[in-house]
């Protein structure tokens, strides 16, 4: 089964199958190799991917993997399939639009079954003490409004989702 | 230090984060008892936790509760507090807090409240500097007689700026190198200061290219003894926020080392200067120009703390307490390379956007010559309610180079998961060939956008991340599960 992650806003599919030794993974392109987790104690452990072993500290929150590695933190987000189709995040048909980074919404300018054409300002939202105009990054109709005027949200916040029309 | 006696027994930190964690300490180090004031959304931090006293007190957004002096004063007798500690950002440098709390009969631990007007008010400031023999920026201002603020100009010399007297943030400044396009000059900011501030009245100033922020950190008593604590340089700024700070600046030679700390001490005495203040200056080709005087305890003051061995904050409670300074100027000694880290809640990488989350992991670097002041403790959610700053990471070196090695060393020890940090790119600015050169000008990263930038993982690294998420994501598990393993099948046919 193809599962989805986002790392730095970037999209990767891969998937993961029983092997005799633990587990495959495979990343789009082919790339296959066995790969296990040796787990320390609770959040620590040594990551052995195609034989090279190193140590990694994480936590699992929801949806998110906060991973640390090589002294650096990353982030990595499993993208639900069953919420994508469910249209609270960028599957076919529907097209979400999200905060770029956390701050307060100021106004929503769109209401739900609205037609809006690409470009339009769906709503306008304050952060680092600047206004930022979010806008529907193609055509379609207001399906649903996640967020309320006065509202703080923090950075991938859904904020409205479009349909296209005929989906 | 130990054994001063202090006429009050609890004192008020009327602030939060890292900045009230470290002034408690000193406080507990002292026999002091420290009171702490709190808005909900710190309800879970590591100063409320530590203080022997914390009171709530709350407001339309979080930062006006803390700027709430009525509330502030009336929590502070509530707990018989005798003295308020202000730290650094809220009301630290408003007069108007600090007579209402002398009023209230409590000692403000700062300078006084008259000094504290006359450094806030930035004109005054400079003209008071300038009166008193000390070098600012040579400068014309239109309004002290238009007929001949051209020619004023000319004589200031070039390079010039041109700004709007009504200005800030470099809007309608306007850079004059040769005196021919200085008439085209002030068309231009004239118009822009219309546009943007509704005043088209200018000033020109000195310009000084690839100017270094140093600053000169003063200690005085209400005796009127004034000594000062050398300079830090802090030219690692974006957009006009400091993040890598120390001491000593390696801009310096020894004698502009001592004319500028000696002028900052003038500065200090002529102003009657009681309690831990900063003068700041622009520094550039062996010149320097008073900027401004902050009057209060810097963010980087641990970089000073760590070269010298005192204690700033013990040191403004011993003057506070109407005790004389215990040394004098030639007591006073630096040791060594100090450099401070600002973590802060920030991605660099996305221009400087703020982040949040909740800390879910958390753990700092040890170890000989390493400080850290941290603000926030496992569990605690950030916000953009405040500045962004998390924590400092300081070090010590008997040399730059040891010092620069041991930042680097801390910075791959830190570890902080739940909210991305700009960690990363402090490491990238530590091991920055102009940084490591001591050739760093206050903009200098605007120049260098690829340091804020940095690359985007490499292939490996996303591979064993993937590698990692897929591994510890049910779903992603439970699909590998539900098909049978490969020598499941192939196993009954090979036995």
């Amino acid at each position: 089964m193809r599962h989805t992650f986002n790392i730095d806003g970037k999209t990767h599919a891969l998937w993961l199958s029983r092997s005799s030794e633990g587990y495959r993974l495979e990343l789009a392109g082919g790339w296959s190799v066995p790969v296990a987790l040796v787990e320390k104690r609770k959040g620590e452990a040594r990551l052995i991917v195609d034989g090279r072993s190193e140590p990694v500290v994480y936590v699992v929150d929801g949806d998110l993997v906060h991973v640390h590695l090589g002294g650096q933190s990353y982030a990595v987000r499993y993208i639900d399939p069953l919420a994508a189709l469910s249209g609270v995040d960028g599957a076919a048909g529907h097209n979400v639009a999200r905060a770029p980074m956390p701050g307060v919404v100021l106004s929503v300018r769109v209401s739900v079954g609205e037609r809006v054409a690409a470009g339009t300002v769906v709503a306008i939202i304050e952060s680092m003490k600047l206004e930022t105009a979010i806008r529907a990054s193609q055509d379609g109709i207001v399906e649903k409004i996640h967020v309320r005027e006065g509202e703080s949200f923090d950075r991938d916040t859904a904020l409205v989702t479009l349909s296209q029309e005929g989906s | 230090m130990t054994g001063l006696s202090f006429p009050f027994r609890v004192v008020l930190v009327a602030n939060r984060g890292e900045i009230a964690v470290r002034i408690i300490r000193t406080l507990q180090k002292l026999g002091l008892q420290s009171a702490v004031v709190y808005h909900e959304v710190d309800a879970r931090s590591p100063a409320v936790a530590l203080a022997d006293h914390a009171i709530e007190i709350s407001g339309r957004t979080p930062v006006s509760s803390y700027l709430d002096g009525d509330q502030i004063i009336a929590a502070a007798l509530s707990v018989a507090a005798g003295a308020i500690h202000p730290g650094y950002g809220f009301l630290s440098e408003n007069a108007a807090f600090a007579r209402v709390v002398e009023a209230a009969g409590l000692v403000f631990i700062g300078p006084s409240a008259d000094v504290i007007e006359l450094m806030g008010d930035k004109i005054r400031a400079r003209n008071f500097v300038a009166h008193n023999g000390f070098p600012v920026a040579p400068s014309a201002v239109e309004e002290d007689d238009p007929a001949t603020f051209l020619d004023r100009a000319r004589a200031v010399g070039v390079p010039l700026v041109v700004k709007p007297s009504a200005g800030g943030g470099g809007k309608g400044m306007r850079i004059v190198r040769d005196l021919a396009e200085l008439d085209d000059a002030v068309v231009q900011a004239r118009g822009e200061g219309q546009r943007y501030f509704g005043d088209g009245r200018l000033y020109a100033e000195r310009f000084v290219e690839r100017p270094r922020h140093i600053e000169v950190q003063i200690l005085g008593d209400s005796l009127g003894n004034v000594v000062h604590l050398f300079e830090r340089e802090c030219s690692v700024q974006r957009r006009f926020q400091k993040i890598i700070e120390e001491t000593p600046s390696p801009a310096l030679s020894p004698d502009v080392r001592k004319k500028i700390c000696e002028t900052a001490a003038g500065i200090a005495r002529a102003a009657g200067y009681r309690n831990a203040g900063t003068v700041e200056f622009i520094y550039g080709r062996g010149e320097f120009y008073f900027l401004e005087m902050n009057t209060r305890l810097q963010v980087e003051h641990p970089v000073t703390e760590m070269t010298t061995g005192l204690d700033l904050v013990a040191e403004q409670l011993a003057v506070a307490a109407g005790h004389p300074l215990a040394f004098g100027q030639d007591d006073v000694r630096s040791n060594g390379h100090a450099i401070e880290t600002r973590l802060y809640a920030e991605a660099p990488e996305r221009n400087f956007a703020p982040t949040t989350g909740k800390v879910l992991a958390l753990e700092y670097p040890q170890g000989d010559g390493v400080r850290v002041d941290s603000g926030i403790g496992q569990g605690q959610v950030i916000t953009t309610a405040f500045d962004p700053i998390l924590a400092k990471i300081v070090v010590h070196g008997a040399t730059r180079t040891e010092a620069i090695a041991r930042a680097c060393s801390a910075i791959d020890n830190l570890m902080l998961l739940g909210c991305e940090t700009n960690a990363a790119f402090l490491r990238r600015i530590l091991g920055d060939d102009g940084f490591k050169a001591g050739e760093v000008h206050t903009g200098y990263l605007d120049e260098h956008p690829d340091i804020a930038l940095g690359a985007a993982p490499d292939e490996n690294v996303e591979r064993r991340l993937l590698a990692l998420a897929a591994l510890l994501t049910r779903p992603v598990r439970d699909a590998a599960h539900a098909v049978p393993a490969l020598h499941a099948s192939l196993g009954s046919w090979r036995n």
